[in-house]
This record gives C-alpha cells, sequence and structure tokens, in this order.
C-alpha cells in the first residue's frame, strides 16, 4: 500500500499518513530499541519454534535441513505425534492421578494453615515461630530428601501393605506409588502454598473478619464463609504454580514410582526415555512427546489466566 | 437492651520492653437505652476503649459488664453486641441482603424466611429496599454506610458499638446521618457507645459524653455540661469551635495580672481559687462582646482578622497593636453576623466575670467555672 497509489478510499489516507507520521518520528533510538526487541525475541522463541517444526519432521527430513526451517512437504510428518501420543497417553492418566489431588490439596491445606497463622489472635511469638518453621521448609533442597524419602516409604510407611485390600480389587499394585505422590508432594508444597496465601490474607480488612466475629460468625465459619470465598485469586495462583512444579518433577516420581515400564508410570518418567534407543535419538518424536506432556499445564495456565494476573497483582 | 459498666478497665500494650498504657482506669457506667459518645484527640485510647467492650482486645486489668454480667472473658461472638467500623468493614462478595443476613444466619437459628423479612424490614426502615440485591462495591460510601449501619440495626443486640462510622463521609451526608443515626436510636432504644474525634458529633448526638486524653477519662457528663463546667483546662479546649481563650495569669490580690491586661475579680469567684495563685484564665468566644465604653473588665484592642461565616463572625483581637501579629496575645470572639468590623479597627472588648472560666496552671483542672444558671439566663436571652 503506497502511498503513491491514488488515493480511492478514506481508511487508507488515513492509514498511509499515520504510518508516515509514525515514521517520521522514529529516533535512532526507537529503531535500536526494536531492533533489539526483535532480536531478544527471536532469541527467545527459537528453540520452541524449532522443536515445534521438529516434531513434524521425517527422519531425512532432520538431517537434510536446518533445525529451524519448517518441513518441506516430502518431509512433513504426523507419525511422531501419533507415536507421541499412543505411549505417553497412559502415563498422562497417571500424573493427572497424582498431580491433581496434590494440587487441590496442597492448595487448602496452605489456605487453612496460612489463615490459622494470620487472623486468629494468638500470641504472636508462636505465630512467629510456627511461620519460620514452614518458611524453613521451602528452602530445603529436593536432593537432600531423598534418600530418607526413600526409606520412609520402604520401610516406615509401608503403605502397599496397608492397602493389601486396593491390590485384591485387581488394581495394580505399583499405584502404591501414586498415592505416595500424592502425600509427597502435599507435604512439599505446603510451606510455598502457606507463604503465598498468607501474602494473601495480610492485606484483607481485620475490620471485615472482626465484623464477621462480632456477627457471632466462629473461626470455622469465618474461614468458610469470608474468606475462603475471597481468595479465589491466590488460588488461581498456587493452583497453576502446584500444578506446573508437580506434573513437571521427575526426581520424585523417578525414586518413588523408579520403573517406566510399571502401569503406574507417570508422563515424565516415559518421556524421560521416549525415542532414546541403541540406534540414537529420535529428535522428532522427542519433540513431540514433550509438547504432548506440556499441554496439561498450557491448559491450566490458560484456564486460570485471569484469575492469576489478578492474584499476582495482589 | 442493657446496662453497660466498665470498672477500673486498663490496657496496656507491649513495644519491646516498654510498656504502654492505652486506656488507664476509665470507669464509666452506660445506662440502659442512653447514648454515650465517648470523644478525644487521635491516640487517646476511646478506641481501643471500645474494642475493649467488643473483645477485640483483651483487658489488661478491671472488669466489663452488660446488664451486671461480667463479660471479660466471654468472646465477642457471645457478647451480644454488634459494631459499625469506620470502614464499614462490608463482605465485598456478599450482596446487600447476604451482608444484612450474615450476623442472624451466624448468631441464630431463625428459619430463612424469618431472616428476609427483618432484613427487609430493616432495609425499608433505612431507605435501602431497592439495594438488597447490590453488591457493596456497586453503592456509594453514603448507601455502604446505611448498609453498615442496617447489618448491625437487624440483629437488634443489647449494644450497640460505633467506631467513627461517619468519618469517611462528606459534610452534608454526615450532618444528614448524624440526624437520622440520633433519631434511629431514640426509636429502637438500644444502649449505644459511639466513638468520634469529631466535637460536633459529641456535642449534638449524645446523652452524655465521655471525654478521654492520653488514656485517662477527663469528663463524663452531658454535652452543654462539659461545654460551661469543663472539668478541666483540656476539657474545656477540646469543645466549642472556635476553641476557647487562654490566658495565664497570676493572683495578686482581687486582680488576675497577666501578660497584656489585669482583671479584677470579685469574692465570689476569689473564693474558688483557694491557694492557688499561677492560673489561667478562659473565656469562651461567644462570651466575648464588643462594647462601646471601657472600663474594668473591658479592654481596647485591635482588630487582627476577620472571618464571616454568615450569621456570624469570628475576629481575631490583639491586645497590643505595637507587637507583631503573631507574637500578640490574641483573643478570639464571636460576634453577630451584622456586626461590622474590619481589619485595624479599635474596638473594646469585654470579658463579662460571669464567663469567665478559671484553671490551676500546673494541674488544668478547673477552679471556677461560669454557673450553668448563668449560661442558661444567656441561652435564653
Amino acid at each position: 500500500m503506497s502511498d503513491t497509489e491514488p488515493r480511492t478510499d478514506g481508511g487508507t489516507t488515513t492509514r498511509t499518513t499515520r504510518l508516515r507520521r509514525t515514521l517520521d518520528r522514529m529516533t535512532v533510538e526507537d529503531v535500536g530499541l526494536y531492533v533489539v526487541l526483535a532480536l531478544a525475541a527471536a532469541f527467545y522463541l527459537v528453540p520452541i519454534e524449532s522443536g515445534l517444526v521438529t516434531s513434524f519432521k521425517t527422519g531425512t527430513a532432520i538431517i537434510e535441513t536446518a533445525p529451524f526451517a519448517p518441513p518441506g512437504p516430502s518431509g512433513l510428518t504426523f507419525e511422531k505425534w501419533r507415536t507421541a501420543i499412543d505411549v505417553l497417553l497412559r502415563g498422562m492418566g497417571n500424573s493427572l492421578l497424582y498431580a491433581v489431588p496434590a494440587t487441590v490439596i496442597s492448595a487448602f491445606v496452605g489456605s487453612i494453615t496460612a489463615y490459622g497463622l494470620t487472623i486468629p489472635t494468638w500470641n504472636k511469638s508462636y505465630k512467629a515461630l510456627v511461620l519460620m518453621l514452614i518458611i524453613a521448609g521451602i528452602f530445603i533442597p529436593y536432593q537432600a530428601v531423598l534418600v530418607p524419602l526413600t526409606q520412609f516409604w520402604s520401610q516406615w510407611a509401608q503403605l502397599d501393605q496397608v492397602l493389601s485390600f486396593v491390590w485384591a480389587l485387581g488394581i495394580d499394585e505399583d499405584y502404591v506409588g501414586i498415592i505416595e505422590l500424592v502425600i509427597t508432594h502435599v507435604a512439599y508444597g505446603i510451606p510455598i502454598c502457606t507463604l503465598l496465601f498468607r501474602t494473601y490474607y495480610k492485606t484483607m480488612s481485620d475490620e471485615m473478619i472482626e465484623s464477621a466475629r462480632l456477627d457471632g460468625a466462629t473461626l470455622r465459619r469465618v474461614y468458610r464463609r469470608i474468606v475462603l470465598p475471597l481468595s479465589g485469586p491466590m488460588f488461581a495462583v498456587v493452583l497453576i504454580y502446584q500444578f506446573t512444579q508437580i506434573w513437571n518433577d521427575l526426581l520424585f516420581t523417578l525414586v518413588i514410582v523408579s520403573t517406566e515400564s510399571s502401569p503406574a508410570a507417570p508422563v515424565v518418567l516415559i518421556l524421560a526415555g521416549l525415542g532414546s534407543s541403541l540406534e540414537g535419538q529420535d529428535f522428532a518424536l522427542r519433540m513431540a512427546g514433550a509438547f504432548f506432556a506440556a499441554l496439561p499445564t498450557l491448559a491450566v495456565y490458560i484456564f486460570f489466566g485471569e484469575e492469576f494476573a489478578e492474584g499476582v497483582a495482589a | 437492651m442493657a446496662t453497660l459498666e466498665l470498672d477500673s478497665i486498663t490496657k496496656t500494650f507491649q513495644d519491646g520492653d516498654e510498656e504502654i498504657v492505652a486506656v488507664d482506669d476509665v470507669s464509666l457506667s452506660i445506662d440502659d437505652g442512653e447514648f454515650l459518645v465517648v470523644v478525644g484527640p487521635s491516640g487517646c485510647g476511646k478506641s481501643t476503649t471500645l474494642r475493649m467492650v467488643a473483645g477485640l482486645e483483651t483487658i489488661t486489668a478491671g472488669t466489663l459488664s452488660i446488664d451486671d454480667r461480667v463479660v471479660n472473658h466471654v468472646k465477642s461472638q457471645n457478647r451480644d453486641i454488634a459494631m459499625v467500623f469506620q470502614s464499614y468493614a462490608l463482605y465485598p462478595h456478599m450482596s446487600v441482603r447476604q451482608n444484612m443476613s450474615f450476623g442472624l444466619e451466624e448468631s441464630t437459628d431463625l428459619p430463612d424466611d424469618e431472616i428476609n423479612r427483618m432484613v427487609g424490614e430493616t432495609g425499608e426502615m433505612l431507605g435501602i429496599s431497592p439495594l438488597l440485591d447490590r453488591k457493596p462495591s456497586d453503592l456509594s460510601g453514603g448507601q455502604q454506610q446505611r448498609v453498615a449501619l442496617g447489618r448491625a440495626i437487624v440483629r437488634d443486640p443489647e449494644v450497640f458499638l460505633m467506631d467513627e462510622p461517619l468519618s469517611n463521609l462528606d459534610a452534608k451526608l454526615r450532618a444528614e446521618m448524624r440526624t437520622e443515626l440520633q433519631r434511629l436510636q431514640n426509636d429502637l432504644g438500644v444502649t449505644t457507645v459511639y466513638v468520634t474525634h469529631d466535637q460536633t458529633e459529641a456535642m449534638t448526638m449524645g446523652d452524655r459524653i465521655a471525654i478521654l486524653d492520653g488514656g485517662e477519662l477527663q469528663q463524663v457528663a452531658t454535652p452543654l455540661e462539659c461545654y460551661h463546667e469543663p472539668s478541666n483546662r483540656f476539657v474545656a479546649s477540646f469543645l466549642g469551635e472556635p476553641s476557647m481563650n487562654f490566658f495565664d495569669v497570676t493572683l495578686e490580690g482581687d486582680r488576675l495580672v497577666g501578660d497584656v491586661f489585669e482583671y479584677p475579680i470579685d469574692e465570689g469567684i476569689r473564693s474558688d481559687l483557694g491557694d492557688a495563685t499561677d492560673l489561667v484564665l478562659g473565656i469562651r468566644p461567644e462570651a466575648v462582646q464588643l462594647v462601646d465604653a471601657a472600663g474594668d473588665h473591658e479592654f481596647e484592642t485591635t482588630v487582627d482578622v476577620v472571618e464571616p461565616m454568615g450569621d456570624e463572625n469570628t475576629v481575631y483581637l490583639h491586645f497590643d497593636p505595637d507587637v507583631e501579629p503573631e507574637n500578640a496575645s490574641t483573643l478570639v470572639a464571636t460576634i453577630d453576623g451584622f456586626n461590622r468590623v474590619s481589619e485595624d479597627d479599635t474596638v473594646i472588648a469585654r470579658i463579662p466575670p460571669d464567663a469567665i472560666h478559671l484553671f490551676d496552671r500546673s494541674t488544668g483542672e478547673a477552679l471556677h467555672n461560669r454557673s450553668m444558671e448563668n449560661a442558661a439566663d444567656q441561652i435564653d436571652l
């Protein structure tokens, strides 16, 4: 749409003049800024773009084209995605089985703990001590608990024996790993959830809570009818954060479930071995698998996006 | 409906190693159906006192009883009180109707339709029926204030507690709500404790007012008593707008000698003073008169500033025209709005002997007040 063209309609005229005016006002700094921004965007997006195009390439296309170049018509295949979905679907189900309960339970426990530590008029020094212990929990690295964790589940809490009646129903005994993962992730998630909710509850109006107490509501009822309904935005933040953490965690699943051949193997465990064999790496299959396994976390972001923004702002 | 009794109530806060006394040995007894206004400057302990009555703060010492039942250790929700907060403290996720039902749902076993009926009635009484299905965020400040009030009224408690409920409203609305609150309290006959820092609210609303300063109770009396017979200099200066004039004077024989004037007093006043000689003379601005002839109680002054208020003028007078205005002793007088005086005029101000107050300079205690009979006479005139 060059402006040497005859001006036949108003829309074109204004758009062209506006564009020219914007270009006139551009300084060297502006141009530099946009170039840097574009480069930065490309820098961050290229790996994702490369992964995505690679997942649609045939083996030959991967060798013949650059990693970020799209596949030609001859090199295009959906076969890798089909294989990835076939192999991973079982693991997706298993992952959801522990990720969803662990996320929801840790969020709720965190919310109640934070309420208890923020709102009731306890002695301040007790509150500070309990809070200190909880916050310290955030800083314990995963690696430091791996050995105690295995010992705990294999020697102290032998859930597989307690739940023997469940296995009698025909459910595979390996699913005890899923329950252990739920409990482990809840325990590990409580500190950060508590901290996030506490920050949020501290901004709540004291007078509102006091008013509810004077209205005759007990502590439990104040939580149920006032605090919990107002926690929506923070729940979105915590749910997204916890779900992503738990879904993507490989370390605990390696320790607790350990084999990808197990019927209870979570998606991360299967994904780790996907497309690797003695013959070499199947890059396309690995990429397709990675994108497929990431879909649920993406869905959670989209689902809670609006509340998430509100909660982060709060 | 109940009586409320505060007996030597004390509250101390721990701040590090320091102990801060917020409320110091306050005793108050509030009759059934009485409207008591607690007033004082910021940080005087009035809100803390109210919060102790509500059970939101623990009581360090003393006893609190509602209807002769000691409630020191009774939880807030079991005291049968309702409180209106300065911030209104409405529940933002609930509609007006839900806000008002909440208390009844939590504190009684009434069936839903009964609660609904009561909320409807209260809504009607306060003129907020059309708002019942809206959320607090959709309401104006004045409307939110009414909802907060309705939430307290609908519960029909033994005692109402109000913590500066009008201070977030604009001046016009505040004046309207002041009248309406008084009418409501009269109709409902519920014992009410009302905390404010606004002396106009204190003077106009309460059956009695309790004036606090630095956590200590200064005086409890009817508004007129507090105004005309203040128990000390603090009460005298706190009530009244413009504030009472004060001059440091020394008693010499039958004269009060100040920096800028000498003021003869009669034997009646003299006998009230006892041994005290270092005194403060107080005179209300509206008691000062502008007259034609000078005498013992009349003083020649220069007009510094005139503030016309319409019905009346507030004039700032200086005793000594040679002294820079900002250093000179100022006498504030409220005079009739039609009395035309302008800056730099020389006028004669009369300080009537029957209207003066005398305070002990060191303790601030009132030694002599204008008598209520004289004050009443003046009001009649």
